[in-house]
């Protein structure tokens, strides 16, 4: 076994601890948390340092800072106890991944992420929440599910994740001595600098049209779903309330 | 020539017609339900008279140019099974002694079932018993005509589930339905001696048959009563062997003949209705044991000990079931110890395994059969006037009420008694005669056959009394009635009167007729089996035997008279003496057989039973019951992941895909 | 390790990271809407492995797939938010735990009862009183309640 394997295991190990504590002792304050929080953050940085420097300096330092953010946030999200805060966390992890995303060339899915996602769809939570949620405390926020089994698969399917991954990409690496493109953290087109938005739109509407046409058809049938399932929820409860009175 | 072939069939399939018919349509013939089975007994009886008649006939005109091995004829009706290639078939013989038994059946059988008639006429259930009667009559002559071992012991337990069926004729009664099981479980006691003993015969002789398998004159294979191995000089190899299969075959006749130990069955078997006591625990079924003795007698005879085994059975069951018949105060229960006492002397008599004496023997079963159907048909009369009370102690002084009854008793238990010159003299002395002269041989055996000589001279004397005490208790002293008689008429009517004057008057002549002219004997030595016998000195009466029969078994009933024809203080002081020896009380608790099979086999027997229900509740079902209930439990396991929970069924997932992962990488 | 496969190589563990962290998200929390929000998030972990892999193969399909999930998020959160809604509706809670009627009828239900100690209000760190001095003033408690 080597020295990254048993690394992996050990990051995956204090993950899987970090987010125990932070989910199963919710209310045990903040000593509890301090130690999940501290767990959390030397696994992680297992987990990132076994991945080493990258060789564009600038580029290594905002996507670890990215990666930070993005994975910090996301354990935010799951672990507060506020919907609300979790949602503005979500927020948070969905910036990080937009800029991880525009580190890879795809400036219009980073806007169209924060746009769509944090513009649209997490509005869209925070207005369930505010309909929904209830006045103060909910128990149900407050009690996990198996909190400790989770935590122990999610860990579990990152490792397997992960090496599964890298497995393949080593063989890549071995099967391909010369790269394909440059080492970069520029865009896709990095020739082209203008084109990008165009390039995209041509590939979308040229190879990919029908996934395109579907996905709008979903779209539409979506929100007919959407409509339909809120209007008999409602009738159904106003014929309870009549049958009750 | 030929007619006794149709005559050997007929015998026992006019009965098994009558009782099929009796089945189908008894129902419908109101009053005259014992119409089919009577008129396939007449037809039985008079093609056994025929039978005996065409043998004599065939006797007479061969027995010039014949062997001197008697007289059989074989007819092989079919072939039932093959075993190792070699053939079992439905073989049915005609020899004198089974002639004779089928004489003796077919009518007694015959004067039952008119008695039947009268006794039964208002009995819901008269189909079914006359359809058990005709049954009873086919399964009786087959067992005594087959020529197979396996055709006889299927008959054997034929005639037992008849006896089962009969003696629970009344199964709404406790009573009867115990001493029915009771009798088919102690009979099957003794069957079991049987079976074993066919495998040994199988294993010794390889053949059930009776007789030689002919092919174009030539013998292919010896039966074991066949004319080629009773030719010879000695026919039966490996003594102990023959030892052993005689003593399984004296063990099933003692279950059949209800000696002793296994005796215990038939004074409870006298819960049936009085002429299935007359027919079948008097007459004829349980004279089957005799029979089987008698027709095995050859083999009796080259066994040596074990015919000296079934005198002293006979012996010990003649004394002690005629002391017990002394006390008793059940008028059927004296009768039926008084048959296991009669039946005692026949196997004393067989058990001589010598042509005089299982000539004498079967005489005895001839004139008993005849005199304890009167006796059994004649209290029959009695229960009927008294209203199926048998309590002797209860009612008395019945000769003019039942004046006909009286007089038929009278002859039946003189008969019994062996009064000169009726019938029992006539076949009670030659036994004891014959005892005597082997007795007279001397040696170690000589002594034991002089017990047994001694202790039958007695019983004639214990004999005549307890059957004389009977008689006077029941028919004279002062006039009583139980309370239960008084729906009852005066008399019987014909058809319980007129079987009783046959059985009478055969009772008087039958003895006179065959036995001091010799033709019995002759006729029966006309037997292959028996004729293969030492020949020994036949039987004379001479004045010295008759005067000294006729005086004890005078002294016997002159006693019983003496105390019992009038109230006596002699009889106070008398059971008085026996009461304080303790005498009295082991002769009314029938030596406490019963009390001892209780408690050293029935007793353990429901104590393993208890336990071993015990076994079979605890251990056998309650593992089988874990079994199931444990798949029910690892299903209740299983149900605990259903719980409903979507978060659980998507971490269950999880662990799949986790688990898929690692077998893919 | 050559460049752009170790590129590769963080790129998708970060996708494997939050893919992995909206799992955990998903099997334990018990808010409904909690519950969407961690299957965005592991929608954002495939985006991420999604963009690595394009670059890699500079292919566009890629982004095109990434698009596509972006719609079909958005479908889901259309669709799945008119169910929270309206199963709010029927129990007056986001619990997930209330709805468990495919369980086994004799098996316990799924949603205990909080206990006590659950409900209790966290400790509040009060200000402490000087030596000497006024009370401070404290806001009515409605306001410290956590209410959205």
């Amino acid at each position: 076994m080597s020295a990254a394997t048993i690394l992996l295991w050990v990051s995956a190990v204090l993950g899987a601890a970090s987010l125990a504590l932070l989910l199963a002792f919710w209310k045990r304050g903040a000593t509890v948390r301090a130690g999940g929080i501290v767990l959390g953050a030397v696994g992680l940085g297992l987990f990132l340092g076994r991945l080493g420097g990258l060789h564009d300096v600038m580029g290594a330092f905002w996507f670890y800072a990215l990666a930070v953010v993005t994975v910090v946030s996301a354990v935010a999200t799951i672990t507060m106890r506020k919907p609300v805060y979790s949602a503005i966390w979500f927020g948070m992890t969905l910036l990080g991944v937009a800029g991880l995303l525009l580190f890879q060339g795809a400036q219009f899915l980073a806007v169209a992420t924060i746009v769509v996602y944090a513009g649209a769809i997490l509005v869209t939570f925070l207005f369930v929440l505010i309909l929904a949620q209830p006045e103060g405390r909910a128990a149900y926020d407050r009690k996990c599910n198996q909190p400790f089994l989770s935590a122990v698969v999610g860990a579990a399917l990152v490792v397997m994740l992960s090496t599964g991954i890298g497995g393949m990409i080593l063989d890549l690496d071995l099967d391909s001595g010369e790269p394909e493109t440059g080492p970069s953290v520029e865009c896709l087109c990095a020739g082209e600098e203008t084109a990008h938005v165009a390039r995209l739109g041509t590939e979308l509407f040229t190879r990919h049209l029908v996934t395109v046409e579907v996905a709008g058809v979903m779209l539409f049938i979506a929100m007919v779903g959407a409509t339909a399932i809120s209007e008999s929820g409602k009738k159904r409860v106003k014929i309870k309330r009549e049958t009750k009175s | 020539m030929s007619e006794w072939i149709s005559l050997v069939i007929l015998i026992p399939a006019l009965p098994l017609v009558g009782s099929i018919v009796t089945a189908l349509v008894g129902r419908r013939l109101g009053e005259r339900v014992g119409l089919p089975v009577i008129v396939a007994l007449v037809g039985s009886s008079c093609a056994s008279i025929a039978l005996v008649v065409e043998m004599v006939r065939a006797m007479a005109t061969e027995s010039a140019g014949e062997s001197s091995l008697g007289f059989e004829r074989i007819l092989t009706v079919g072939s039932w099974i093959a075993v190792d290639a070699r053939p079992i078939g439905v073989a049915l013989r005609a020899d004198p002694l089974t002639a004779v038994m089928l004489t003796v059946v077919s009518l007694v059988s015959l004067l039952v079932a008119i008695y039947s008639t009268g006794y039964l006429r208002d009995d819901p259930g008269r189909p079914r018993y006359f359809a058990f009667i005709g049954l009873f009559a086919f399964s009786m002559t087959m067992l005594v005509s087959v020529s197979n071992f396996l055709l006889l012991y299927l008959f054997w337990e034929w005639v037992g589930l008849c006896s089962y069926l009969l003696i629970g004729y009344w199964y709404q009664k406790p009573s009867a339905a115990a001493a029915a099981k009771k009798a088919f479980l102690t009979t099957r006691l003794g069957d079991l001696g049987l079976l074993i003993g066919l495998f040994l015969i199988w294993m010794q002789f390889g053949t059930f048959d009776f007789h030689d398998t002919l092919v174009e004159g030539k013998v292919v294979a010896q039966g074991i009563f066949g004319l080629s191995r009773l030719s010879a000089a000695a026919p039966y190899a490996g003594t102990w062997m023959v030892t052993t299969i005689c003593l399984l075959m004296t063990w099933a006749a003692m279950g059949k003949s209800a000696q002793f130990p296994l005796h215990v069955w038939l004074p409870d078997a006298m819960e049936g209705p009085s002429p299935v006591s007359a027919l079948i625990h008097a007459a004829t079924m349980v004279t089957a044991g005799v029979y089987l003795i008698a027709r095995s007698a050859p083999l009796f005879a080259a066994s040596g000990s074990a015919g000296l085994v079934v005198a002293v059975i006979g012996a010990i069951s003649a004394t002690g079931a005629a002391l017990v018949a002394l006390t008793q105060t059940d008028m059927k229960r004296v009768l039926a110890y008084s048959t296991i006492s009669q039946l005692g002397y026949m196997f004393m008599a067989v058990g001589l395994a010598s042509s005089t004496g299982v000539a004498s023997g079967m005489f005895h079963l001839v004139t008993h059969a005849f005199f304890k159907a009167l006796l059994f048909l004649a209290a029959g009369n009695v229960l009927v006037a008294t209203g199926h009370v048998l309590d002797l102690r209860r009612f008395g002084g019945l000769r003019h009420r039942l004046p006909a009854t009286c007089v038929m008793f009278g002859i039946g238990a003189l008969g019994l008694a062996g009064l000169f010159p009726l019938a029992g003299f006539w076949s009670k002395e030659p036994i004891l005669m014959a005892l005597s002269a082997r007795a007279s041989q001397g040696g170690p055996e000589g002594a034991v056959w002089l017990v047994c000589y001694l202790l039958a001279f007695l019983m004639t004397f214990v004999t005549a009394f307890y059957i004389a005490r009977v008689y006077f208790v029941t028919f004279f002293g002062p006039y009583r009635m139980p309370d239960e008689s008084k729906a009852t008429k005066p008399e019987s009517c014909r058809a319980m009167t007129v079987p009783l004057g046959v059985l009478a008057s055969a009772t008087v002549l039958i003895g006179v007729a065959l036995k001091p002219t010799g033709w019995f004997d002759r006729f029966l030595a006309q037997t292959p089996t028996l004729a293969c016998l030492a020949p020994e000195e036949p039987f004379h009466a001479g004045l010295m035997v008759e005067l000294v029969g006729t005086a004890v078994v005078l002294a016997g009933i002159l006693l019983a008279a003496f105390l019992y024809l009038r109230p006596n203080r002699l009889l106070d002081v008398l059971s008085q003496m026996m009461r304080r020896l303790g005498l009295y009380q082991l002769s009314q608790g029938k030596f406490f057989v019963d009390e001892l099979f209780y408690a050293l086999v029935v007793g353990p027997l429901l104590r393993v039973a208890a336990w071993s229900g015990w076994f079979d509740d605890r251990v056998v079902d309650r593992s089988a019951d874990e079994v199931g209930r444990a798949a029910g439990r690892l299903g209740g396991l299983l149900r605990l992941t259903q719980n409903g929970v979507v978060s659980f069924y998507a971490l269950a997932m999880m662990v799949g895909l986790v688990a898929l992962l690692m077998v893919i990488w | 390790m050559n460049p752009s496969v170790e590129l590769l190589f963080h790129y998708q563990l970060v996708g494997a990271l939050l893919f992995g962290i909206g799992v955990v998200g998903f099997l334990s929390r018990r808010n409904q809407i909690v519950l969407f929000l961690s299957v965005e998030m592991m929608l954002q972990g495939a985006a991420v492995s999604l963009v690595g892999w394009g670059r890699y193969h500079q292919d566009w399909g890629g982004q095109v797939l990434i698009l596509v999930s972006i719609t079909i998020a958005a479908c889901e959160a259309a669709v799945g938010l008119a169910l929270i809604l309206m199963l709010e509706h029927r129990r007056g809670s986001l619990d997930l735990a209330l709805w468990c009627r495919l369980h086994e009828d004799d098996l316990p239900d799924a949603a205990p009862d909080p206990s006590e100690e659950d409900l209790a209000p966290p400790e509040i760190d009060w200000p402490r009183l000087p030596t000497a001095g006024l009370l401070p003033e404290t806001p009515p408690e409605d306001e410290y309640r956590d209410h959205v």
